[in-house]
Order: structure tokens, then sequence, then C-alpha cells
């Protein structure tokens, strides 16, 4: 069998870290291949090799038994490799149809020519099943409507070998089998697909072979219709690593935090949209609920409109029993709101002010670091020192490290030290997680727990699965802006619990394919 | 234990690089025109403000007074995260105030001039507190509103100038002296540098730089507004009031510049606002003298107190034949080149981020 | 009816130097590049194109003369445009700061370099540009005094260029990669786009205009020029805001700025205007106020170039 791409031996270093090491992957001509792994696992370094945004140390890259050198999309072009990005390369006030004729346009006399490519756009919308409207503008049309726009460029480009980066995360179900069909339409048409995904049940309907990275390094590669979905699973993540978090049952006390019937909307060139419509949950001390939810369906929104970070279009938010609805961001800062926010660089921190100053974000103004208006620097330094050594934060220069100098597990540290140590009632945990190595996740794990042994209300937001399953005592699901279902975590499997994310399935049997 | 300011040390140096490249394209420019006279020039603009001993250094105090205080006024708005391009309309509306009250208000006696300075703080913030508002309120770009106040700033203070009888030389065509009362005292100056303009401007200039950084570096409100300067979803975040902040900013920026030109106009040295359609310099050279000196009052302060020094040994170039506008021509590539330190002040970060990555966990 | 022609004929004369700087400002921003520098680079451009002037007058004849200062302003403008181009695209520097920069060097470079060659800083010039009446054309009715008598080539010029942005910005392929690039950079470089080679000529494009410009607003209203363009170059950002960064629309924007203008300068010579007794100050002030208000209602979604302003980095994804 004749290999379109062979990705051999290669092997890329970051300045701490070797994010790929020696890795071979080989994909088919008309194949599905998948590459499997977790977050961090290195999928996206190695396809960023594959698209010449990074070089290699070691390795070589062959296509159709080639060995080339790509430096950059300009030459993964050329040889025929197209991308759909995670993040869509779309402009958002242009048309269908300029967006995908954009860098390779026909020109006449100097001035542009759309018929042609309208009419072979038209083509390849038709022969693949792709319908588009090619006079929509970008930012009137739908995520999945846009992201059939990516894959017409590829085509439109005559792009043989596709990646599809983590193309479900932001799809609804009914998208995604969309998807799914769209992909084996085009490799019945020849062309070769690598996907990258961390998401079993879609390897199992779409993949021919699959490749499984596990912390950088290469772990197999597989037949997809032989191998069950555990197996893949323990390819994954090891030897079922134990992240499990050890805990004893909750112990619900009063209602700390609840939320009634609270709307988000955003308006966007003329029609206005709901991000989050009629949630409605409560938070108890002692216990950690978790909203759970595939990346994009409303549970940003849903915690800035809680934090205040956001504007409410109605319902009404209650704290100890106290509405607080129209009350200022610094207001519930005061009164027993602790927040870890989901961007640690735009909302967390003040990266160019030192960590003393960070640790002071919320209480500079308190009698403590203050007295009639001027700070009391000893005193910031002080309680910086204390969180630094309580929390192992390492820095270079102590509490006056600039924080944009520190590496991202220890501004999470920072981060997550600020707001465990204030005096707090709730505690909005938002992907506290994200991007961390295990250690640190570990750490994290236990300190929320021990907030919650020592009386805190939790809300936290994860969009990992096993995070979830693990830290949680109540899980509420989020789809498309509403919580679809309240569930237990000892009574519920992580598939069926995939399950209820993707939407297809809900509490109280309301009907499926609600669009 | 005290935070070590890095950061600054590497500004400091990048500012001195900027200087060092302005200087030289100087010298270039001179040798260009005539090379016979280009070192003796050179020298000029080096040591030329020296020329007359305490005097002259009694007039580089006097130039730097306001582009000291409109350098202040930038420099503060930049650490709040507003570029205050406004500066020539507030300094202007300051010294209108001023000089309205100066000419007018003549029976306040030993006072006078207090009062007109205050007018002139209550003008320029006023013509700061316009760009804050519609920021705040109405995501109006500062630096668009900036420059149409300059020019709302400019004509309307010549048609009141000009039209209001008492306040309008016709002869000169620009404004009356303003009383003897009005005028800023010497403070002790005139006996430190005999036979110098230069007057009690330069402390209360000097005492400004001092309450700026104080507010910016000692208090919860100079915490605030820098905060919002660097990151203002970290401040939202933190609960800081967004709006008050950029309105506050703006005010005192404004009222900074306004006070700016008072002093200009109450100094007692001929100066008055003169009738024609174009800005005055003073309030753009805020901006040069805000980029020299990183933003940072004392950096402001020095470099206020640079720029005057070259400006006042430029006066000298004339006697080698050679325009003083050289001196403008070097600041501007100073400013230029100070714009790229820029870069190499995030390089020097970025070195210092990877050594840290090391010993830290990852990020993805 | 005179009075009429009179006021459209001056209005051109105000508006066109306006639109030609504003649309050059839409080159840069649409690529992305803020180019606060426009009033800089017309005193660049008007410089040295009349400069050429001065030192070329009675050898040549008036058109022809103007024509070739009419590319010399241009050439000027793009070339000192660059240094704003490189710190900017380069450098990664603060665009405003290094505009800031060009506006400080231009009028005392243009002061040192006319005082060096010839002692003083104005430089004259012989007008002998105006067409009296553009034959046949100038005859027609109507028309004929708007449009064709008491007329300047740069009159037609700026047209021709109004024009021809219009057609570059939307109906070539240069026109749909720059705008690309101020909008979304990343998607044009994974489209294969050089983004840095666009916002070059972007800044470029908006340099000739510029300077071009520049001399297009002295050569009417003036015989001597004093580094100087009386802030036409703050207000042609004004007008691109105005105009929401559409050719049209700059038209239209520039076009009350120029009546606006006009009627500052010339109201006591129009006796309507002058039964009404308002101050020229005001009539000067109206375009500047007008733009705040314009602001104020427009700015909450502007149709600024969503990327103009940030450094595209290529190594950020």
């Amino acid at each position: 069998m004749e290999y379109v791409i062979e990705m051999l031996h290669i092997t890329k270093k970051f300045p701490g870290i070797v994010a790929n090491d020696d890795i071979t992957i080989q994909l088919k001509k008309g194949e599905i291949h998948a590459l499997l792994g977790e977050n961090g696992a290195g999928k996206s370094t190695l396809m960023s090799v594959l698209f010449g945004l990074y070089q290699p140390e070691e390795g070589t890259i062959k296509v159709k038994g080639q060995e080339v050198k790509i430096k950059g999309p300009l030459d993964a072009n050329a040889l025929g490799i197209g991308m759909v990005h995670q993040h869509f390369k779309l402009v958002h006030n242009f048309t269908v149809l300029q967006n995908i004729v954009l860098g390779m346009e026909t020109v006449e006399k100097g001035l542009l020519k759309m018929d042609d490519a309208r009419k072979k756009v038209m083509e390849l919308s038709k022969r693949y099943n792709l319908f588009i409207d090619p006079d929509a503008r970008i930012e009137d049309i739908t995520v999945g409507m846009q992201q059939r726009v990516e894959i017409l460029k590829m085509l439109y480009r005559d792009n043989e070998i596709m990646i599809f980066d983590e193309p479900t995360a932001v799809l609804t179900p009914q998208e995604i089998d969309e998807l799914m069909a769209i992909m084996k339409n085009l490799t019945a048409e020849g062309k070769s697909i690598l996907f990258i995904t961390h998401k079993l049940n879609e390897i199992k309907a779409v993949a021919d072979r699959c490749s499984v990275l596990r912390r950088g390094k290469y772990i197999g590669t597989i037949d997809v219709a032989s191998v069950s979905k555990d197996e893949m699973s323990e390819m994954m993540v090891g030897r079922k690593v134990n992240l499990t978090v050890e805990k004893s049952e909750a112990k619900p006390g009063d209602v700390v935090l609840e939320v009634n019937h609270i709307s988000v909307d955003a308006r966007q060139e003329g029609h206005t949209k709901k991000l989050v419509s009629d949630v409605s949950f409560q938070v108890r001390r002692g216990e950690i609920v978790c909203i759970a939810g595939i990346d994009g369906n409303g549970q940003t929104e849903l915690v800035q409109a809680i934090t205040g970070l956001r504007h409410i279009s109605s319902g009404t938010i209650q704290m100890n029993g106290e509405d607080v609805t129209k009350r200022s961001i610094r207001y519930k800062n005061t009164h027993g709101l602790s927040h870890i926010p989901e961007d640690r660089h735009r909302h967390g921190l003040v990266l160019d002010y030192n960590l003393g100053y960070n640790a002071v974000l919320q209480q500079y103004f308190q009698p403590e670091f203050q007295s009639h208006g001027f700070l009391k620097n000893d005193r910031i330094y002080e309680y910086a020192n204390k969180l630094i050594s309580n929390f192992d934060i390492r820095s270079g220069e102590g509490a006056s490290t600039i924080t944009r100098s520190m590496s991202g597990g220890n501004q999470q540290k920072v981060i997550v030290a600020r707001e465990i140590s204030r005096e707090h009632d709730l505690l909005l945990a938002v992907q506290p997680t994200r991007g961390l190595d295990v250690g640190a996740i570990e750490y994290i794990h236990k300190e929320l727990v021990k907030q919650r042994d020592s009386g805190s209300a939790i809300l936290m937001v994860s969009l990992e699965l096993d995070e979830v399953m693990n830290l949680s005592d109540r899980i509420l699901v989020i789809f498309e802006g509403r919580i679809v279902a309240q569930l237990d975590p000892k009574q519920v499997t992580v598939q069926e619990l995939g399950l209820y994310m993707a939407g297809s399935k809900k509490e109280g049997g309301a009907d499926e394919t609600k669009e | 234990m005290k935070p070590k300011n890095k950061k600054n040390y590497v500004g400091a140096l990048s500012s001195v690089f900027a200087i060092v490249i302005g200087l030289l394209v100087g010298l270039v420019v001179l040798l260009l025109c005539n090379p016979s006279q280009a070192f003796p020039g050179f020298a000029t603009i080096l040591t030329g403000a020296l020329t007359h001993g305490m005097k002259g250094v009694g007039q580089v105090f006097y130039y730097a007074t306001p582009i000291i205080l409109t350098g202040l006024s930038v420099g503060f708005a930049f650490k709040t995260g507003v570029f205050n391009i406004g500066t020539p309309g507030q300094f202007l509306a300051g010294g209108f105030g001023a000089v309205f009250v100066g000419i007018m208000w003549d029976k306040l006696g030993a006072v006078h001039w207090v009062v007109a300075l205050l007018a002139a703080v209550v003008m320029g913030a006023l013509w700061g507190l316009v760009p804050g508002i519609l920021k705040a309120y109405f995501n109006v770009n500062v630096v668009i509103s900036c420059i149409m106040m300059n020019y709302i700033g400019l004509f309307s203070v010549n048609w009141i100038v000009k039209s209001y009888k008492p306040l309008f030389n016709t002869m000169r065509n620009e404004s009356k002296n303003v009383a003897v009362t009005a005028q800023i005292p010497k403070m002790g100056l005139d006996k430190v540098f005999p036979g110098s303009s230069v007057n009690g401007g330069i402390l209360i200039a000097i005492l400004v730089v001092i309450l700026i950084y104080i507010l910016l570096n000692k208090t919860t409100f100079g915490y605030e507004l820098k905060a919002v300067g660097y990151s203002p979803d970290a401040g939202k975040y933190a609960g800081i009031n967004e709006k008050r902040n950029i309105i506050a900013s703006m005010l005192i920026a404004g009222a900074i510049a306004g006070l700016g030109g008072g002093l200009l106009y109450l100094a007692g040295t001929g100066k008055h606002i003169e009738i024609k359609d174009v800005l005055g310099s003073e309030g753009f050279t805020g901006i040069s003298v805000a980029l020299l000196g990183l933003s940072h009052p004392m950096g402001v302060l020095f470099a206020g107190i640079f720029i005057a020094y070259l400006t006042a040994g430029g006066f000298y170039l004339q006697l080698f034949e050679f325009s003083t506008e050289i001196i403008d021509i070097i600041v501007a590539v100073i400013i230029y080149f100070s714009a790229f330190a820029l870069i190499v002040r995030t390089f020097i970060g970025k070195i210092n981020e990877k050594k840290q990555t090391k010993d830290g966990g990852m990020d993805t | 009816m005179s009075i009429v022609y009179f006021i459209f004929q001056q209005t051109m004369l105000f508006t066109i130097p306006l639109m030609i700087v504003a649309l050059g400002g839409m080159f840069s921003e649409r690529s992305g590049i803020v180019n606060i520098a426009l009033e800089g680079i017309m005193i660049m451009g008007a410089f040295v194109s009349i400069l050429f002037l001065n030192l070329t007058g009675g050898k040549l004849s008036g058109q022809l003369q103007l024509l070739l200062a009419i590319v010399i302003s241009m050439v000027t403008g793009a070339v000192f445009s660059l240094t704003h181009a490189y710190a900017a695209i380069n450098m990664k520097a603060d665009q405003t700061i290094s505009g800031t920069a060009l506006n400080m060097f231009a009028p005392a470079f243009a002061i040192f370099v006319a005082r060096v060659i010839q002692g003083v800083q104005q430089i004259q010039f012989n007008n002998t540009f105006r067409i009296q009446s553009v034959p046949v054309l100038g005859k027609i009715p109507i028309l004929g005094p708007l449009l064709f008598q008491n007329t300047y080539i740069t009159t037609y010029v700026g047209i021709v260029i109004l024009l021809l942005s219009t057609l570059v910005l939307y109906k070539t392929r240069f026109g749909l990669r720059l705008r690309a690039c101020g909008e979304h950079p990343q998607a044009a470089d994974a489209a294969g786009i050089n983004v840095y080679r666009m916002q070059y000529a972007g800044v470029i494009i908006s340099g000739a205009l510029g300077g071009l410009g520049g001399l297009v607003f002295v050569v009417p209203t003036s015989t001597n020029f004093n580094a100087d363009v009386a802030g036409y170059g703050f207000l042609a950002i004004a007008v691109l805001i105005f105009g929401q960064w559409k050719p049209m629309k700059i038209l239209g924007a520039s076009l009350f700025f120029g009546l606006m203008k006009t009627i500052a300068a010339a109201y006591s010579g129009i006796p309507f205007l002058a039964a009404l007794g308002i101050p020229s100050y005001l009539y000067k002030m109206i375009p500047y106020i007008a733009t705040m208000v314009v602001l104020m209602f427009t700015s909450k979604n502007s149709q600024a170039p969503r990327a103009s302003g940030v450094p595209y980095d290529k190594g950020q994804r």
C-alpha cells in the first residue's frame, strides 16, 4: 500500500519539554486516519510540523515517497496538504465565495473574475454534498456552515490530504453527523484525511486506522475495526493513571448560590442570539457542582453572567439569600465570591504587575493593605510571600517577579492561591486545570476538595470528562445554552455523560432533535 | 522586601540608545549641509545651553517647565492605557484660562497668580474630560477625539480672544499682557540664575511630578489606574470601575497640561496667545518628552530638561548658519527609535520567560 | 448663480486634497496599519514637489510642470512612508508613536532644508496652473461652470484616484487580499498571502496619496509653502472615520468638510451667510464638532478594520 504522507521519527523540543518524541505516522491514500491523544499529548505540535509552522529537530517527512522540507503553509499547500484549523481562518465580513477564493483568485485584465470560481465552487459543493450560499457573509452563517466553507477552501485548492484539527469541538450533534458523512464522502473521492480528536465515538464512527500519542510519545497504530473503545482509551491514557481524587461523601449545607431563570443574549448584526437561555440551579455549601458541556455551549457566558463580567438579559442571581443580580463585580467580590477565571492571561492576572500586586488584585483597597488611600507595600509583599510558601509558587524573584515572565502553571497557581485564600463562600472555578501538567492538576484538584470540605460552595466548569467525573458531587450538563440534565456522577457512566453533553440525550424525554 | 524594577533599567538603556542614534543622525545632517561647520555646530548642540553659565541653566529650566508638564500629562495617561494626543488643546485651553483671569480679575492681589493657575488647571481638565467621557460612554477613539478637541480649542480660544476687547491687543494680533500680580513669582530663583527667565514655575512643575509619582506608585487609586492601563479585562475582573477610571485619567492628564499652559503664559516673559490657526508646539513636544522618559514621572522630568537643554543649545546654532529645526529633527529621530526600543524590551522579556519555563509547568 | 459656482469651485479645492489623503489612509488601515503620520507625509510631499516647482519655474510649461510635480510628490510620500512601514511591520513598533515621530520630523526637515537651500523657509512658486475653462467642456451650460471652469488638473486627478480606489479595493485581487489582511491577517496568511508585503503596499499607497494630497492642498490656495498643511492630515483621518473606511462615503465626508471650510474662508463674500453674522471661527470648528458627534453615534459598532493597529506576528497562531 502506498503512503501519501509519512512522518518518520519526528522529534520536536520546546524549552523544558519534548513535545514530540520520535513519532512516526503514515497516512494511506483514501483512508481516514485518526490521531488520538489527550490534551497536551503532542497532536497539535505534530500537525504544526506537518504544516510547516514548526521545524522538527529530528526526523523526515515524505510525501508520496519523496522526502520534502515544509517551511510554511505555502509549501504544505503546494504539496496538496490542507488544514481545517480549530479556530477557523475566515474573514468575517467577506462572503463565502470570497473566503474560498482568497489567495487563489482568478483575474482577467486585472479585475477579479468570480464567475469561474463560483462555477467551480458550486460544482464542488454539489459533488461533496456541501451545500452553501456563496453570497452569504461569514458572520451571518452558523459554525457548521463555516466549517463547510473551510472544507470547500481545501477542495478548491485541490488538496489531496486534509487535516481536521478537533473539528467537532464546536459542532452540534447533527452537525457532527453531517461532518462524518462528508468526511466519508471525501475519502470515497480519493482524498486522505488526518483527523485529530480525543473522542473515541467519532473515531469508531469514521476512522480506518488510529495512531495514539501520549505525553509526546508514539504509542502505536491500530485498525479501528478490530480494537475496542476500552482498549483505545487505555492506550490514550496509559495504564489507568489514578487521577481519581480521594474525597469523602459531600455534606451539602445551606444554599450559597441560587440562579433563577437567567438568560444572556448577544446581538450580532441585527439578529439576537441566546447564548444562555433560562438557566436555573443552586449550589450549596460543601459540594462541588460541575457544569459539563462541549466548548461553546454557553458555559463561559453563564459564568461571566454570574460574576458580572457580562450583562444578563433576564433572571436573578442570589448569593447567601441576597439578590445580587444588579450588584457590581466589586460588591460580589467582597461578599463571598471567588473566581478562578477561564482565561488567566486576559482576566486572571495583570501580567505587567508583579506577583505581589497580583496577589491583592481584589483586596488592595481593604484596610489590611491600604490606609487613607496609600498602599501598604510591605504588607502586600508579606502577604504574597505567605501565598508563595503556602502554595509552592515558583518564580524568579519571589513577590517582585513580573507575572508575565512566569510559567503557565505557576501563573495559575498564583490565581488559585489568591482566590482560595480570600474569604469566600462561593468559588467559581472555570477550567482550573487547562493546559497544566499532571502534577499541577493533581494539586489543584486536591485544593478544590479541601475547600469543599471546609465549607465552600464550589461551581466548576470543565470540558474534561474525567475531571467532571472525578471531582464533582453533582453534574449539570449544559447544551446550547440550556441545562439539559442534572446527574449524579456515581450513577452515570462517562458514555452516558457524553451523550448528554452532545445533546443526544435529554432528561425528561424531551424530543431529541429540537433545533 | 522591595521590588526591584528590572524593566525600567532596560528601558532607560533603550532610551539612551535612541538618544545616541538621534544625535548621530543630527551630526550626519549637519555634515551633509556644511562639513566645515558641522563639528563646531554639533558641539554647540551638546554644550550651547551652558554658554552663559548659570543664566543658561536658568533658561533651560524656563524652557523645560511647560514641556515637563505636557510630557507628564502624556506619560501619566500612557501609564493608564490612554494615548493623550490632546495636550496641545489642553495646554492652550489652560493658557487661556490663566490669561483670562490674569487680565480680568486684577483686584485679587497676592493670590491672583494662584487663582489664574487654578483657572488653567480647570480649563485643561475640562478639555481632557470631553474625550474621557466620550470614550467611557460612547467608546469613541481617544486619539481621534483628542485631535478634534485640539482644533476646537484652537478656534474657540482664538475666537474669544479676538472678539473680546479687554483681552485683545489689536496692534500685535495677540492677547494683552496679564496683570503683574498674575505673574508667577520668582521664588528666589532669580538670585540663583541671574538674568534668566526662569521663575517658580519649574518648582511647581517638579512638585507636580512628585505628586503624580506618588499617586501612581503609592496609592490605591494609582494601583487601579495602572491595572486598567495594563489590562482592561483584568481590571474589570478585579471589580475596578473602568468608566470612572478613564474619565479620571483624562481629567488629570488635561489638568496637568492645562497647568503647563498657565505657567507659560503667566511667566511674564512676553509670551502671549497669538491669533493664528496653528497649534502651539509645547503640547506635541510633550509626547516626545513622555516617550523619551518612558512615561515614568521622574523619567519625564529628566527628558523634559534634556530636550529643553538641546533646544537652548539649538539657539546658538544660528551662529553657524544652521537653523534650529535640527533639534526637532533629532528629537523626531529619537522618538522614532524609542518606538523600536519597546521591541528591545519585550525581546529581553522573552529571554527571561524562556529561562523561567524550564523550572515550571508546561503551558500549551 | 455665480455664487453657487464660486462656492462649488472653492469647495472642490478643499475637498479634493482631503479626499485624496483620506483615501490614502484608507489603504493603510484596510491593510491593518494605522497611519497617523498623514500630516507629516503631506508636508514632505508638498515640500519636495513645491521645491521642484520653485526650481523649475518658467522653464517648463504650466500643466507639464504640475504633472511632474504630482509624480514627485507621490514618490516622496511613498518613500517617506517606508519608515513608518518598517517600524510598524518589521519592528512591530507602536504605530501611533512611529506616526507621531514622522509628524514631528517632516516640518522640521522641510524648514531646515529650505533654509539650507535658499536661506528662507518659505518656498515661493508661480501659480500658472489654473485652468480658466477646459476647452469644449467648459462651455456646457451649468456643468461647465461647475466642473470645468476655474479648476485645476489636480481636481481631475483626485476624481480619477477616487474611481481607481473603489475599483482596486472591491474589484481586484489586490484589494481583496488587502482587505483580508486588515480584518483577519491569520486567515490571509493561511491562504498563502504574504501579509507583510500587503501591509507594505497599503502603507506605501497611503504615502503616495498623502504626498500628493500635500501638493494638491497647497497649489490652489497659496503661492508659497511654509512647511505646514494646516492640520489637513489630521482632518483626513477624521474624514476617513467619518467615511467609515469606504471610498464613496469618504467622498461624502470630504465634501461636507470642504463645504464648511469654504464657508469659513469665504462667508463674507456670500450675501446670505454674511447676513447671518455667524463668525468664521464657528464654521472652522463645525467639521471637528460634527466628527465628534458622528463618532458618538457610530463608535459602538464601528466598521473599522478589525486588525487595524495590531502588529501582525506570524509566530502567533
